[in-house]
């Protein structure tokens, strides 16, 4: 059975990737599997923020980067009942994943270990001038991944 | 068990795993290159050696390739190994009266945090005053500005951040989408940002440069003198920033009782008021009178100190806590910092430099005070306060005394506005939280915070200009 990839992200989610993607899988009588990374980056740069220039101590500073990796999971879940919720409207067969981690590394992983047919991406807007320095890391997953991959700008 | 392949070429790996020693070394390089090169014309050997280490300081504080306070370490040893002082001298600089300060205030602001008293009271003002979305988003702007008059703005924001979070949620703002959601974290992270430059409390930044003010000339700075010079800023920015921020975000909602609920809710949860609130509410409130009266006559870190003792006699806090809420790292950047500023006057580098790489432009005292200004407000949007002020204040008070500023008056003139982080979450960690609630763009951030940069930069000018020689404060001596 093909499976169609959905990932989402703390960076960026799209209803229009989310739609394209049930409506993919539908079309190609797929699997969906929504993914939603936790990306720790923010939350870690506020903890070493703390400990480094901040003037209070590790409780505090673990408590505010729990709370912060709470409301992570917390914006997870809602995503992916979302996401649920458009794949159960349009009979599609649904499994929703929350991981933690390097934003490539776990889509490139994932995408090998599940084969997964169609990788939906959401890419964060770009200034044009930007797009010059710097590449998004959904740009560089369509480089080295193994199947197709579409990508959509957050919004 | 899964093992992660490196898939990246071979030289690209090597590369990246000889970056950070080819730095140590180019930093070792740079150390040598001063310390080898022949002394210049006016300065002294010791004055030369000071350089270098300054040199290597302020490498390693903007690039923070180590943590600040082993920096500091690196200067605390190298300074005596060099010669530059001696070392008894070195380590009885470290003993200043301005870490002692530091130390007390960090474990007061631990103490109030431990018994919950500083939520109680933002939570209680929140929900009678935030009744309103704009009456809700001032009373959080202004609620983080008069906390970080007593305590870390640091601490503020980390302790209203789960208050604000649950607000948006209740309030169902979507991050990124809504303005009031935006808002409600600027108001949070910008009003710890003005409110921490009011008093010697908001930050450490302070008693730090008025510790190297009293190392190196031997003037001290009042605490309730530097809140009447300061307040007159904090009292402009504050509505300025609330302007600009509801006119670049216009606020998208109509009510905010969900909000309201979400606050009576948490404040259920805190229960009654406790027997260890009052009392450390009450030797909170007293030790800021002693400060603000007696202060001059006993000395700033006496009472702090006094009042930490209290607190032990009164069994209001155990050690455990108070270890779990402060930040004794951080110890060390400041005596590291003050060592360094001291060993760069006693050692002549510091008129040197003065002489040597500003004396062509420096002519005037207001001249001066703009530029130290200036540069203090852009570099503390890159690097830590502390470490700017451990770079411009020595190399500042050199210039003051060639020109007969009074050298307090530079104090003022960097001190102030190195707590003025507006534009990234690397400047200070008020912003980086902000940011991390997903509701504000780091380009939101950049985009608003020059521009409050620029205007706090205008306005603590105008308020040297205007308001310093109506309370008998001028750039002269």
């Amino acid at each position: 059975m093909k499976k169609v990839l959905i990932v989402l992200s703390t960076s960026g989610t799209s209803e229009e990737a989310i739609d394209y993607a049930v409506k993919r899988a539908k079309k190609d009588g797929a699997g969906l599997i929504a993914l939603y990374l936790l990306e720790t980056g923010l939350a870690s740069e506020v903890f070493d923020k703390f400990s480094d220039i901040g003037f209070i101590g590790d409780k505090p500073s673990t408590q505010l980067s729990e709370s912060i990796m709470k409301e992570y999971r917390q914006r997870g879940y809602e995503e992916l009942g979302k996401v649920q919720i458009r794949a159960m409207e349009e009979g599609v067969e649904f499994e929703p994943l929350m991981e933690q981690g390097d934003f490539m590394l776990k889509v490139l992983s994932l995408i090998k270990t599940m084969d997964v047919s169609t990788a939906v991406l959401v890419k964060r807007r770009k200034r044009s001038f930007l797009k010059y320095f710097s590449r998004s890391m959904a740009d560089e997953v369509k480089e080295k991944a193994l199947c197709e991959v579409v990508l959509f700008e957050e919004g | 068990m899964s093992v992660e392949i490196d898939t990246r070429p071979i030289w690209v790996i090597l590369i990246l795993k000889a970056l950070r020693p080819a730095f140590y070394l180019a930093v070792a390089l740079v150390f040598w290159g001063l310390i080898a090169m022949p002394t210049p014309e006016g300065l002294s050997p010791e004055g030369q050696k000071a350089i270098a280490i300054f040199a290597v300081c302020l490498i390693l504080w903007v690039s923070n390739i180590v943590p600040l306070a082993i920096t500091s370490l690196l200067a605390i040893v190298l300074v005596p190994v060099m010669g530059v002082l001696p070392t008894r001298e070195t380590y009885a600089i470290f003993g200043n009266e301005a870490v002692f300060f530091i130390l007390g205030a960090f474990i007061l602001a631990g103490a109030i945090m431990h018994v919950g008293l500083s939520t109680r009271i933002a939570l209680n003002i929140m929900g009678r005053f935030g009744r309103s979305p704009r009456q809700l988003l001032i009373i959080i702007f202004l609620l983080a500005a008069v906390l970080s008059f007593f305590m870390s703005e640091h601490a503020v924001a980390a302790m209203l951040f789960p208050i604000v979070l649950e607000i948006s949620k209740g309030l169902g703002l979507k991050p990124g989408k809504s303005n009031y959601g935006k808002l409600l974290f600027f108001a949070l992270a910008w009003g710890c940002v003005i409110g921490g430059v009011a008093t010697f409390l908001g930050g450490a930044r302070v008693p730090l440069a008025i510790g190297i003010l009293k190392e190196t000339t031997g003037a001290t700075i009042g605490f309730l003198d530097y809140t009447i010079a300061v307040l007159p800023l904090v009292l402009v920015m504050m509505p300025v920033g609330y302007f600009f921020l509801t006119r670049s975000y216009p606020i998208d909602v109509t009510d905010v009782d969900k909000a309201h609920g979400v606050l009576v809710h948490r404040l259920k949860n805190l229960g009654k008021i406790s027997y260890r609130e009052y009392a450390v509410g009450l030797v909170m409130a007293l030790t800021i009178i002693s400060w603000m009266s007696l202060g001059r006559s006993l000395g700033l870190a006496t009472i702090a100190l006094s009042a930490v003792v209290v607190l032990f006699i009164f069994k209001l806090v155990k050690w455990k806590d108070i270890e779990e809420y402060v930040n004794w790292g951080i110890i060390l950047m400041y005596g590291g910092a003050i060592i360094l500023g001291t060993a760069l006057d006693r050692s002549g580098a510091a008129s040197w430099l003065v002489t040597e790489a500003l004396g062509a432009w420096a002519t005037t005292p207001w001249m001066v005070f703009a530029v130290f200004s200036f540069l203090a407000i852009f570099l503390t949007e890159a690097m830590s306060n502390a470490a700017v002020i451990a770079i411009l204040l020595p190399v500042s008070i050199g210039l003051a005394e060639k020109l007969s500023m009074d050298p307090a008056i530079v104090t003022y003139a960097i001190a102030v506005p190195a707590g003025l982080a507006f534009m990234f979450p690397m400047s200070t960690p008020a912003n980086a939280i902000a940011v991390s609630s997903n509701h504000i763009k780091v380009r939101d951030m950049v985009k608003g915070g020059f521009i409050m940069c620029i205007t706090s930069w205008v306005v603590f000018n105008l308020v040297a200009a205007w308001w310093w020689p109506l309370i008998g404060m001028g750039y002269s001596r």
